[in-house]
């Protein structure tokens, strides 16, 4: 029993799951859910498809080479089994696991990184653009401070003098 | 050569139908539509191919008749002699002749037509011409339709002739009639001959099969043979006269000893004597039968004495076939068909000669020749007197011992299977013979997927030491890692203030964005109409009022300057609280400089005209005074009242005075269907 990959998503297949297409060139391609094989069937592109890991890779956004992909090989000739190594072999999946996943989260953080500081520097031109959408500039020249002016109540004519609610 | 099986003649037809049968399909199958205005050619040309179409079909059939018909010098001399026994071979031949002249004649005729044709100058001519030769075509065929009726009758009946081989293994039985021959028949054979107690009850030749040593023979019952001359025999004797000529086959002559079929045995011996000529080279057997009425020893002297000689006429057969002198029980026997004692001994006992007599003749036959190649055994022949029998090295003599021994003393997997319980309850280790490092290891259970991976990828021997080297790297990783992280920037955050103005903002920004959107996809449909047909209201000087506002201006003279340019919709009694704000108002001076139609707007009259008290009388209506107004308002009133309180319909309650207009109710549509109005 093997754990495939999904052509298209590249997520693995467990057993009982997808769909495998079999072309008239022999070449086998599984499909972990129907969506991917609908995609497939479509003829798109799986490097261009945003949610898929090729597309995630191609442009950078996960990692791509590193030590950790080494230790998972698929070998053809079957080994002599050896308790020990197999032992080892367990124990050692799971830190290797361990491992990869904090080098993603670090990819990840890099890739990140300036995004807080851009973020805010758009916020404050955004800011400083568009405040006269929500306080008139004469407002703002009496008063500095960027607190909004609360709306009036109704005008009639005859209060008109009364209601200078205006709040500082 | 049909196989002498004469079923497969075709029907001959009456001349009649023949004719019929013809010229019918001349007229389906050649074209029937010709005008007198076509060219001259192909007129001729149509007319010429029925007459030849005609002529065609004619040669066809009857040539199929003339083929059919078995040619009785080219078959067998027995069913030669037997279809001219039965049918006269002279009139036969005539009548094959006629058909064949026939053939010839219905040619001829047609080549002449034909030839005529060719000069046809006319329509009706070349039609007559036509006319004429399928006429003539007919007469012929009228003229010969007798021997049509003969041969048709004759085929019927050769088609129910028995179908004997002349070849293969035949026995003959003949005697005279009424002394058992289809009751023997019927006893070794499957066929059903009738038996019945008057003379010449079998008709014709009878023909049954039996077996004898995985060979089939060929069993031939005849009619009953009467002692006459040859000239005076009838029909029905002739037939097994033939037989009896043209067939290789072994001789049954059935004796009556008892005498009830009427005739003495010396009336059948002298019958015997007179057709012995037709027993040469045959194998020969006198059968005595009806022993149960009169058994062979309480014969009288002459009758013995008869029958003695026909035994010795019947053991001359068999010396003269070259065989050895036996006793007198292979040429004479006895038996009854009722009792059925000594039916199987003849039947025997006549095969059995039969066998002999053939298989001799073959051995003497050049085509022997053929059949001894096929039974040669090659056997290669001895140099010398050396015994050489066949050599096994003793190794392997050895080997096979030990191995028969080895089988027994091993034990399969199938007897451990069935020791524990059997084929479902006990389930092999298959991995018993495995080599591995550690014996303890052979049945062990080892995972093949662990989250999402396949452990079978991930083994290596040296999986450790490569672990190690990846966690001294990670171990640097972090520490540099750790180093940087220290130049994590904060940035300039937004106060609370701030970032409840940049919500505003990106709200008011996105409500332009909704409505520009909606405009934009109502563009085309929609309406630009001006201010003053404003229904929902958007123009209103407390919405302006709000908006400012909310940016932080002061709206009140903004507000006020708009509602003093604004025009009342509803008569709204403007003008005097008007004039009370332009007292105190300086920046309401604008009020002096309107426009003449606002000031006809604010006018006493128009002001008035839009509320006045009941019952005032405006000029124009009709009334004297108020007085009178009022009484008729109040007529007014009153009329309606009861039908009011009654919900009756009035005058204003809706009504149409057509149902159905005949513009909307007919006419044709320009396009489309009317399936509704």
């Amino acid at each position: 029993m093997r754990l495939e990959k999904c052509w298209f998503c590249s997520s693995t297949i467990y057993p009982g799951h997808g769909i495998q297409f079999v072309r008239n060139d022999a070449k086998i391609f599984r499909f972990c859910r129907s969506k991917c094989h609908k995609n497939f069937k479509m003829k798109r592109n799986p490097r261009k498809v945003k949610w898929t890991k090729a597309y995630r890779r191609l442009h950078g956004k996960d990692m791509t080479q590193d030590s950790t992909f080494e230790f998972e090989r698929k070998r053809n000739r079957p080994e002599r089994y050896d308790r020990n190594i197999t032992e080892n072999t367990l124990k050692a999946i799971k830190k290797i696991e361990k491992v990869r996943v904090d080098r993603e989260a670090r990819h990840h953080a890099l890739r990140m990184k300036g995004k807080k500081a851009k973020e805010q520097r758009e916020a404050a031109k955004e800011l400083e653009q568009g405040i006269h959408m929500v306080k008139a500039p004469a407002a703002l020249q009496e008063e500095p401070s960027l607190t909004l002016p609360k709306i009036k109540v109704k005008v009639s004519h005859q209060q008109a003098e009364k209601n200078h609610l205006m709040e500082e | 050569m049909v196989q002498y099986n004469f079923k497969k003649i075709t029907v001959v037809p009456t001349g009649k139908d023949f004719i019929d049968i013809i010229l019918s399909r001349t007229q389906r199958q050649t074209p029937t539509v010709v005008h007198k205005g076509y060219a001259i050619s192909r007129l001729r040309q149509f007319y010429m191919r029925k007459v030849k179409y005609t002529q065609q079909n004619f040669h066809e059939k009857l040539s199929a008749i003339i083929d059919e018909f078995p040619r009785l010098d080219d078959i067998h001399p027995f069913y030669g002699d037997l279809l001219h026994v039965l049918y006269n071979k002279d009139h036969y031949k005539l009548a094959l002749g006629q058909i064949n002249t026939a053939r010839n004649l219905i040619g001829k005729i047609s080549k002449d037509y034909v030839k005529l044709l060719k000069y046809g100058d006319s329509l009706y001519r070349c039609k007559s011409l036509k006319v004429a030769a399928l006429g003539r075509m007919c007469t012929v065929i009228k003229r010969v339709s007798p021997s049509l009726a003969y041969l048709e009758q004759i085929r019927q009946h050769m088609a129910r002739l028995p179908s004997i081989d002349p070849n293969t293994r035949t026995i003959l039985i003949c005697g005279y009639p009424n002394v058992g021959k289809s009751s023997f028949i019927n006893k070794i054979t499957r066929a059903d001959v009738d038996v019945q107690p008057y003379a010449f009850t079998t008709k014709s030749l009878f023909v049954g099969h039996t077996d004898y040593k995985y060979l089939r023979y060929q069993v031939i019952d005849t009619p009953g043979i009467l002692d006459r001359p040859f000239e005076d025999r009838n029909i029905i004797e002739m037939c097994s006269i033939t037989a009896l000529a043209h067939l290789r086959a072994a001789v049954l002559f059935f004796l009556d000893i008892s005498g009830s079929c009427g005739y003495n045995i010396a009336q059948q011996a002298a019958l015997f004597h007179s057709i012995k000529s037709l027993f040469m080279n045959k194998p020969l057997i006198v059968v005595c039968n009806k022993t149960d009425l009169q058994p062979l020893d309480g014969l009288s002297e002459e009758d013995m004495k008869l029958v003695v000689e026909m035994k010795a006429e019947a053991m001359k057969t068999v010396i003269g076939q070259g065989g050895e002198a036996t006793d007198s029980d292979e040429v004479l026997l006895t038996m009854s068909t009722l009792t059925e004692e000594g039916v199987i001994a003849v039947k025997n006992s006549a095969c059995e000669r039969l066998l002999n007599q053939r298989v001799e003749l073959k051995m003497k036959s050049k085509k022997i020749n053929d059949c001894l190649n096929r039974f040669h055994v090659a056997v290669p022949k001895k140099r010398d007197e050396k015994e050489r029998p066949p050599c096994i090295p003793q190794a392997v003599l050895e080997a096979k011992a030990k191995e028969a021994a080895d089988i027994e003393k091993r034990k399969l997997e199938r007897d451990l299977e069935n020791e524990n319980g059997g084929a479902g309850v006990y389930s092999a280790s298959l991995r018993k013979h495995h080599i591995l490092a550690d014996e303890e290891w052979k049945e062990d259970i080892m995972p093949e997927i662990l989250d999402g991976h396949n452990v079978y990828d991930f083994i290596d021997p040296d999986i450790l030491q490569r672990l190690e080297e990846l966690e001294r790297e990670e171990g640097l990783r972090l520490e540099q890692e750790v180093d940087n992280d220290d130049f994590e920037m904060d940035g300039k955050e937004l106060t609370p203030e701030e970032q409840e103005a940049l919500a505003e903002i990106r709200k008011k920004k996105s409500l332009l964005i909704q409505q520009h959107r909606i405009k934009k996809s109502t563009a085309e449909s929609r309406p630009t109409v001006p201010r003053k047909f404003d229904k929902e209201r958007k123009f209103s000087s407390e919405r302006m009022g709000r908006q400012l506002s909310a940016l932080g201006l002061d709206p009140t003279s903004a507000i006020n300057r708009a509602r003093s340019n604004s025009v009342p919709m509803r008569g709204r009694k403007r003008e005097r609280s008007l004039a009370k704000g332009d007292d105190g108002n300086d920046a309401m001076d604008m009020d002096v400089d309107q426009s003449s139609k606002k000031l006809r707007m604010m006018s006493r009259s128009r002001s008035r005209s839009t509320s006045r008290p009941p019952g005032e009388v405006v000029p124009g209506e009709g009334y004297r005074d108020s007085k009178q107004k009022v009484h008729a308002m109040k007529l007014a009133k009153k009329s309606v009242k009861k039908r009011n309180k009654d919900a009756r319909r009035g005058e204003a309650d809706r009504v149409i005075p057509t149902l159905r207009p005949k513009h909307l109710f007919s006419g044709k549509r320009g396009i489309g269907k009317t399936t509704r109005r």
